[in-house]
Parts: C-alpha cells; structure tokens; sequence
C-alpha cells in the first residue's frame, strides 16, 4: 500500500472504525464467498455476472473475478446475441472500467480489461461496414487516455495504454501529431520526464522512416531543450535528454557549442549540479573523441577536475562517483 | 510515533506473525497472498528469525494454492493461476527445502507457454505481457533447475529492445524506465550472464539520481521517495558493483524512519501505514547496506544469499560490508 497516513485515533474513533470495517468486511467476504462458489460452478448467468460487477466496484484488484467476467462474456453473454448487442456489452464495460480508472489509475486488472474489451469489439454495424464498431470506439480511446494523462501526466499505465492504442487502433495519427503531442506536455511542465522519454521513442521512429531529417531534427531539439534548461535548470529530464542528444560525441562543433552554452548559464547559476555534471561529460567526450584537435587538452583535464571537486562539495551523496570519474581522467591522461 | 536509529528486529518479526488478523485490507489483498508469504517469510529469514513462522502451515498453504489444471500456482485458494505467485511460490518452499513437493514438468511447462514470439512473457493465459513476468519466468527456471529449456537470445533480445535513452529499462517496449522495471530487467540479464546488454555507467549513474535530499530513494526523476526503491534501486546498484554511488548512511537513516515503532513493520515513508511488502524491500535494502545483524540477501534472487550460493546460482555483485555493530 503506499501513500497511506498513520492516524492517530481517540479510543472512541478507534473502536467506530473498528465496527465500520468489521461490517465491510462481513459484506466483503459473502459477496466473495458468493462469486467464489459461483466461478466454481460454472455458473454463468445474468445474476453472477452483475454480482462480479459489484464485487468488483468493491475491489478491482481482484484479478480471478475480471476473469471470470471475461468467461462468463465469451461462453454466455455474446453467443445468441447480435454484433450490436455484443458492441454494447463491451461499451458499458469500457464505461465502467473508465469509471473505476477515476477512482484507482494504477490499477493493471483495469487496464488490461479495457484492452481485453476493444480487442473482442464485434464485426459490424453491417457488412459493408465491419470495421465500423472498432473504429469508432478505438478513437475514441486516445480521448480517453489524454484524460487519464491530463490527471497524472507521470501515470506510466496510461503512457503505456496510450503506446498501445497507437500501435494498434485501425487507423492512427501519424507520428509527427505524436510529437505535438509531447512537445505540449512538454510546454505544460518541463519536468515530465515521461513526456520527455515519449518523445525520444517518437523522434527516433521518426528519424528511422526518414519522416524528419535526423540532423535538422536533432539542431531543433537543441533550442528546444535549452529553452527548458534556462527555465528550470534544476530539472534533470532536460539533462538526461540533452545527454541522449549528443550521444557519443563525434560532432565536435555541437560539443564545443553547449559547453559555452552550459557554460554561460552555469556563470549566472554558480551551484548549478546539473551544470557542472554536464560540462564535465561534455569535456571528457571532448578529451576522448578529439583530442588531435584540441588547443589546451591540460586546460580541458583540469577543469574537469575542478568541476568534479565542486561536485563533491555540492553533491555529497554520489561523491563517489564524482571521484571514481576523476580517477578515470587522471590514469587516462597518465597514460598519453 | 517516534523515530529509530535502530531496526526494530523483534518488533517487526511480531509485526509479520501477526499478519493475517481479520482485517478488511488483508481481505481486500487474497490476490497478492502468496506473493506476501514470500515477502514475510524472506523478512524473516533476513532478520535471522526464518523460525517465526510454521514451515508446515506455510507448506501446506501454498500446496492449497495448486490449480491442478494449469500446473501452476495462484494467490490464495481458488483464485486462477498466474506466473508471479507461481514464482513466488517456488520461492517459498526452496527456502523451506520443499521444492520435492512441486510437480517441475508440469511448472516448466506452464511458465514456458507463457513466453510471446517477441520474447516477452505474459502472466496468465489473458496475455498481459511485462519484463516482471519476463524476470519471474526466468528466475523460476533457474530455481527449478530447468533455464535451459529457455530460448534465452530471444529472451535477452526482448530486453534489449527495452532499453531507453537514460540506460534503463521499462514494462514493455516503448515503455518509461521505472528503478521496478529496471530490477527486473539486470537480475534477469544477471541470471542469464548478459550484463554486457547494459549501458553500464549510464544505468548507474541514473540509478544514483534516484537518491533524494532527505536519503531516501525514488522510482523515476520528480518522484517522491519511497522504501521499496531501497530493493529496486539499490540492487541493480548492486549488480553493477555500484552500490558505492549513493550515500548508505542517510538512505540507512531514512529506512529506519519509516518503521512503525508502535506496531512493527515499515511503511513506505515515515508517517505512513506500514506493510509487509516495504518491510521486506526495507530490510532487503539495510542487508544490502551492511546494517549489523542482518542476514546476506541475493539481490538478484531476493532471496537468502548463501541460500542460492549453495545452489550454485550466485551471479557477481556486491553488496556493502556487513558491520560490526
């Protein structure tokens, strides 16, 4: 269980809750014990169907009774019945898993009903038209989700339903609305790292297919990130993705470029850890990949030391990773 | 309630025998049962008190969960089987030296036709894919003695396709890296010898971040912390020989504030309501810390170390010096 205060209770208050939980779970338990004994017999009427629906409202958690719904759907509830009647059924339980998704967002016994529920929507409305139920209610779906994100943009079940439904809705938006997509969450809160992460998956299909050109992408997301960096220089997301950006470091320019960059804003924010992590990566990939070029490679090796000193100070709790890198450049500098 | 610079052993051994006392939250998690006995049981054994239970009750009640039809176990009796309380059921009668009671083709043959073309494994027949149920497939092979029954490239290249820009590991492909998802993902790679699929010094440093102000460790970047993390975390930590990367006295202390002194057991953070999951994952992450007292714990099983040393299962990682006092 997480997030859950200790109260302290007044005897009094104490023995209420007592009796109020015992009552709970009095009621808890028949209804279990009732669609227990149900599943065991294989009963698969209308009445234990709306009893798995109470159960379940009470606790969704409970996995064995989603599947006993599920059951009860493929062996009773759609044989005999119309595609329509059929779309229906799955429509109210799209309704209520949304209902109960409000209430408890994390839980995966919901999520994977929902997906269970659009993977089962019927042939129809008509022959000419078979996709038509899928379609319609698979769009709606990307509503759905941005609701979800709207409410938690950090919940991952709802990021991981929303890669979903895009990979597999009959007919998505393109990969380039995606990016908008993150872009605006982006805008939203610059610390959303999952955001930040989306868009790293999307760019990289993008890049792939040929969609974006990688190296005018890549330029973009420079600007993109600095924006967040001057703006909220505390927020690692922005680093970490800076960091992805300039991956192994064989474009010297661009290194040289957003050490000045870092560098200028590290001379107005003078204790800036994610700064001084930054340049210190920046000037050891200088050291590593360039070194034929390099005017001062001294100069280079002693501001980074420099900086791993300040980063011990400011950031005592990974100091030893602060000296394990400082070791690393004086045995690879020895070694010249 | 007051604060502790110290573990409260035999609190929290009371704490976890009394687990089970009619309560609407116990009721509430039937679905989880299994995978709580294992969590109690691994406490104990930690705290050196693996007694404190009845290893014949505890036998006999994960026997009870055995669905004949599928070969495989489920939380609590008459709930459907699925492959994280198979594991954690396995789990359960290795530390009690029982596994002669498990049928292991039967367990083999289930969790195999579990595994997706992709590589993945889903839980149960419903098809939830996830790496948890990709490192419970694998963890329980290995402990059964049957990993070499699995198409392990196609496993790792499943993995390997996790992988995202900040060197960790998600759900699925695509998904966010989670320090849950990121344990799973290198204990799993550990087992099968394939630690060279990981960005080492990146996942490392990335892990590293997760240690918050107040000592405590967080999930992902802008998250509250949380004791369950000092497992997660701290493992993979571990397991890349980088425990060293983050500061173990202030997470120590923080583990320590999140104990219930009244009533035993730890909460996920200081001032909340304790449970037997972040009991566990908080005296798993004071072993991996050298606290006094504590028994070895196996971060990539969790599971007692030389438990799983004496199975020949012992994969390379470190954990801290255990102190003196």
């Amino acid at each position: 269980m997480h997030g859950v205060k200790r109260v302290q209770y007044s005897q009094a208050a104490l023995e209420a809750k007592k009796q109020r939980d015992h009552d709970k779970l009095k009621a808890y338990l028949a209804l279990s014990d009732d669609v227990i004994a149900r599943k065991k017999s294989h009963d698969m009427s209308n009445e234990a169907f709306e009893l798995t629906t109470r159960l379940l409202r009470m606790n969704p958690e409970f996995y064995t009774v989603w599947n006993y719904r599920r059951d009860m759907f493929i062996e009773s509830l759609f044989p005999q019945r119309s595609p329509s009647e059929v779309n229906e059924l799955l429509s109210d339980d799209l309704s209520l898993t949304f209902e109960l998704l409000k209430q408890h967002p994390k839980v995966y016994g919901i999520w994977n009903h929902r997906r269970w529920c659009l993977e089962h929507i019927p042939d129809g409305p008509s022959p000419d038209d078979v996709n038509g139920y899928r379609n319609s209610t698979w769009n709606k779906e990307l509503f759905v989700v941005e609701k979800m994100l709207d409410a938690d943009a950090r919940n991952f079940h709802a990021w991981n339903y929303r890669r979903y439904i895009l990979a597999t809705m009959p007919f998505p938006p393109p990969p380039k609305s995606e990016l908008a997509y993150t872009t605006r969450k982006i805008e939203a809160n610059f610390s959303n790292f999952s955001a930040w992460h989306q868009r790293s998956k999307v760019l990289t299909t993008l890049w792939e297919t040929g969609e974006l050109d990688r190296v005018k992408s890549i330029e973009e997301e420079f600007e993109l990130v600095r924006n967040a960096m001057y703006t909220d220089p505390d927020d690692q997301s922005v680093w970490i993705y800076h960091a992805w950006l300039i991956g192994n470091g064989n474009y010297a320019a661009r290194l040289q470029f957003e050490i000045t960059s870092i560098q200028e804003l590290l001379d107005e924010q003078p204790d800036s850890k994610w700064c001084m992590e930054s340049l210190v990566r920046y000037k050891r990939l200088l050291i590593e990949k360039h070194a034929e070029n390099l005017g001062d490679k001294k100069a280079l090796v002693d501001s980074c030391l420099e900086l791993l000193a300040k980063l011990r100070d400011i950031d005592p709790p990974r100091r030893r990773r602060y000296d394990e890198i400082a070791e690393g450049i004086r045995s690879g500098n020895e070694m010249q | 309630m007051t604060s502790s610079s110290q573990l409260l052993i035999p609190l929290h051994v009371r704490y976890i025998q009394s687990l089970g006392e009619d309560d609407l939250t116990y009721h509430l998690t039937a679905h989880l049962r299994m995978n709580a006995v294992y969590w109690g049981l691994t406490a104990l054994c930690i705290m050196d008190h693996k007694d404190a239970l009845s290893k014949d009750e505890t036998i006999e009640y994960v026997m009870s969960c055995w669905v004949d039809e599928a070969g495989a176990f489920g939380p609590h009796p008459d709930h459907d089987p699925h492959l994280l309380p198979t594991l954690s059921a396995i789990q359960i009668l290795v530390i009690h030296d029982a596994l002669d009671r498990i049928d292991v083709p039967r367990v083999t043959k289930f969790i195999l036709s579990l595994q997706q073309p992709s590589g993945v494994f889903a839980g149960d027949q419903f098809g939830e894919i996830d790496t948890r149920f990709l490192y419970s497939a694998v963890n329980a092979l290995s402990l059964l003695d049957q990993l070499h029954q699995l198409d392990v490239e196609k496993t790792v290249s499943y993995i390997k396709q996790c992988k995202n820009f900040d060197g960790g590991f998600g759900a699925v492909i695509g998904a966010e890296s989670h320090a849950a998802q990121v344990w799973v993902c290198t204990a799993a790679l550990a087992i099968l010898d394939r630690l060279d699929v990981i960005d080492q010094d990146t996942l490392a440093w990335w892990l590293a971040e997760r240690q918050l102000p107040n000592g405590g460790l967080n999930g992902r970047p802008q998250k509250l912390e949380d004791v369950c993390y000092s497992f997660w975390v701290l493992s993979s930590l571990s397991v890349l020989r980088k425990v060293s990367w983050i500061d173990a006295d202030k997470l120590t202390s923080f583990i320590l504030s999140a104990q219930d002194t009244e009533n035993g057991g730890i909460a996920d953070r200081p001032g909340d309501l304790p449970d037997v999951f972040h009991t566990i994952f908080g005296v798993a992450g004071l072993s991996l810390l050298g606290y006094p007292g504590l028994v070895d714990i196996d971060p990539v099983y969790c599971m007692p170390a030389n438990l799983i040393e004496s199975k020949g299962l012992r994969k390379g990682w470190e954990a801290l010096p255990r102190k003196a006092s």
